[in-house]
């Protein structure tokens, strides 16, 4: 089985791009980018991830937009939100838009990676 | 209107009622004490008025009416003597004029007169004729008089010099007291006059005056000008006694005036009796004397004494009531103000809290990230010399973040459970939201999900996201008891016409009495359990929302058979609450 292609969208660069180390680490391909504009460029130069980690509160477009925009292009794709302003309400309504699930910053890398491989495996 | 009554209360009557710096007890005090006085004022000053105005209104009443009684009764005794006086006169008129010297001087005639005038007129002694020189020519009666002279006597002038006369008592050759009716004639023949005389003694006229007698006469007699008493008094002796009065009437007019002897008082009342020497006195007993008056006191005096128990009980017992009320009212009101406070401070806090944590989250997250990628890095490298202790100090790094994570989320759960926004709500439909929310941990363990939800469940009012943390925790707990391969059972249906509840079931390993026991209190915590992931939401907030939205949450353990929490809310009934929407 390939390893899953992972997009992290994350206005903090610094936690992304270290992320995206942590998982390279761990066998995937992992691409951080800082923005839905950044993210949506990505996906039109034909780099489709399998699981997009999303984080919620981003300058310009935010979080649950970016998830919208994402399942136009492509429902196939699954969306985990990793955010730090997380909020019950807000799970939901990406739920509702078809998230994959919904993790509180800072996340346990186990738990993170299992959550990634059950998405990347849908 | 609270200003009112404190502006009020700068009147020395409320004094301290507004100072807030006296203790509660003493204010209420002051307003119970202040309230008393000015009911007390208002009702029993306008009865003592009105029963003072009674009071001299009565008085005077009978003031009145003993004098119009003394009037009254000394005009009836007048008039009585007056009566008696002319009915005698007008007979010895009739005698004299039918009758000569002569004629009368024979003393069996005289007698036989005598005895015709004693049947009609009581208290006819004697009759006598008086010759023009004095001497008694025949006399009628039961003394031995015949022949006495009375050429001295001043009554014998006074009727000489006028055509009929009544003397003023006095004792004569009888010494005994009486008065004489005396008639004069002129003789045709001799051109000289002779009287006729009658003799009445005083105790007729006793007898007279004797009819006027009431039970408020106090006394009543006769009296000469010159002061000496023509008939028996109760008080000043008998006849021919000296007493001399205050004022006395003019005419035939009669005089009333108020005499005060000691510590009663009486009116008198005194009258000429015309063509007689004589005052007619009368004393009335005053109003204040009468028993009437009396009766009136003793009943005025009881009715205001009865009026003065009922109204200071029903006072005293208002004045209570009234500053109990105020007492409840201002605590209450404190109490709402106290929690509105500390609801606003506690939001405020939240507000800043979730802030907070928020911010911190994402800087926590680098800092978890960098340290695990460290981790990653030299775990990967077996040859690094500190390998070891690196790995070690990174696990602590890491472990602070837990520490730090477990914290901002905390806030946030505290900020969260601070806004509530009430509304209809269906709790099929929150169990479900809840549920896609959790499904993908509870399949990732294994723990199968089953449902036995009415489908026509009635709506509550609640607080969505409150609702939706409240099902998160518990059924949170629930697959953390579990950890894995297990089962959870949610049951929702009405309870009955008012409530509808949640039972959640799980076949984990079920909670210990002692720890069952405090499963709700706040602060309480097992941390043994090491796999127990933070939501922010305790069982003892969790408690606390339920609670908060009317509900009631209640659990039912035991160890190795599981654990089951039902929730309870009241059903919304149309109207049976105020406006949906409404801030908490």
């Amino acid at each position: 089985m390939a390893a899953h292609r992972i997009m992290i969208v994350d206005d903090e660069l610094d936690f992304g791009t270290t992320l995206a180390e942590r998982l390279e680490l761990r066998g995937f391909a992992a691409k951080a980018v800082g923005g839905a504009e950044e993210a949506m460029a990505a996906l039109a130069a034909d780099w489709r991830p399998d699981v997009v980690l999303l984080d919620l509160m981003m300058p310009g477009v935010d979080g649950l937009a970016t998830l919208d925009l994402i399942k136009q292009r492509d429902p196939g794709i699954q969306v985990i939100i990793l955010t730090g302003h997380g909020s019950t309400e807000s799970g939901i309504i990406g739920m509702q838009r078809g998230l994959f699930d919904y993790l509180m910053k800072p996340v346990d890398i186990g738990e993170l990676v299992a959550r990634i491989n059950e998405a990347g495996d849908r | 209107m609270s200003k009112r009554l404190f502006r009020a209360a700068n009147y020395p009557l409320f004094c301290g009622l507004s100072d807030r710096d006296l203790c509660p007890k003493a204010r209420y005090r002051c307003m119970r004490n202040s309230l008393l006085i000015v009911m007390l004022a208002i009702t029993l000053i306008p009865l003592a008025i009105t029963s003072g105005l009674n009071f001299i209104q009565y008085q005077q009443l009978l003031r009145d009416d003993s004098q119009a009684n003394a009037r009254w009764n000394a005009e009836s005794a007048r008039a009585t003597i007056t009566a008696y006086l002319e009915k005698l006169e007008a007979a010895i008129t009739v005698v004299i004029d039918t009758h000569s010297f002569e004629d009368l001087s024979d003393n069996k005639r005289l007698e036989h007169i005598f005895r015709q005038l004693k049947k009609e007129h009581q208290g006819l002694v004697d009759l006598s004729v008086v010759g023009p020189d004095g001497i008694q020519s025949a006399y009628v009666g039961p003394y031995s008089l015949a022949g006495k002279d009375y050429s001295d006597s001043l009554w014998f002038h006074k009727a000489l010099a006028r055509r009929m006369y009544v003397s003023e008592v006095f004792t004569g050759f009888r010494n005994v007291p009486h008065f004489v009716v005396a008639a004069s004639k002129k003789d045709p023949y001799s051109e000289q006059y002779w009287v006729l005389r009658a003799s009445i003694d005083t105790e007729t006229l006793d007898r007279f005056l004797a009819l006027a007698d009431t039970e408020a006469l106090e006394d009543i007699f006769l009296l000469s000008d010159s002061g000496i008493l023509q008939s028996g008094s109760r008080y000043h002796g008998g006849a021919l006694k000296n007493f001399q009065l205050a004022r006395k009437p003019k005419q035939n007019d009669i005089l009333i005036f108020e005499e005060v002897i000691g510590d009663s008082n009486f009116y008198r009342a005194v009258s000429r009796i015309p063509n007689t020497p004589w005052l007619l006195v009368l004393d009335q007993q005053g109003a204040e004397a009468r028993k009437i008056w009396r009766i009136f006191k003793e009943r005025l005096l009881l009715t205001l004494i009865i009026c003065f128990l009922a109204s200071g009980g029903v006072v005293i017992w208002l004045s209570r009531f009234l500053a109990g009320r105020f007492r409840e009212a201002d605590e209450t009101r404190d109490a709402i103000l106290s929690e509105t406070e500390h609801s606003n401070k506690l939001a405020s806090i939240g507000r800043l809290a979730a802030g907070v944590a928020h911010e911190i989250n994402n800087p926590l997250a680098i800092i978890g990230e960098k340290a695990g990628l460290m981790q990653d890095l030299v775990g990967l490298d077996q040859d690094f010399r500190h390998r070891d202790k690196f790995l070690d100090q990174l696990v602590s790094l890491q472990n602070a973040v837990v520490r730090a994570r477990t914290i901002t989320h905390r806030l946030l759960g505290f900020a969260r459970r601070m806004e509530t926004s009430l509304t209809l709500v269906q709790l099929n439909e929150i169990i479900q939201e809840v549920l896609s929310f959790l499904e993908k941990d509870a399949v990732y363990r294994n723990i199968h999900i089953f449902l036995q939800l009415q489908a026509d469940l009635p709506v509550i009012r609640a607080d969505h996201g409150q609702l939706q943390q409240v099902f998160l925790n518990v059924i949170n707990n629930a697959i953390d008891a579990i950890r894995s391969d297990g089962e959870i059972h949610i049951t929702s249906r009405r309870e009955n016409q008012k409530t509808v509840m949640v039972a959640i079931s799980d076949t984990g390993p079920g909670i210990a009495p002692e720890i069952l026991k405090n499963i709700f209190e706040p602060f309480f915590t097992t941390k043994g359990n090491e796999e127990k992931k933070g939501t922010g939401l305790g069982l003892s907030i969790t408690y606390g929302l339920v609670q908060k939205m009317g509900g009631r949450i209640e659990v039912s353990s035991e160890v190795g058979g599981g654990t089951t929490f039902i929730i309870t809310f009241p059903v919304y009934h149309e109207g049976s609450e105020g406006e949906i929407n409404g801030r908490a």
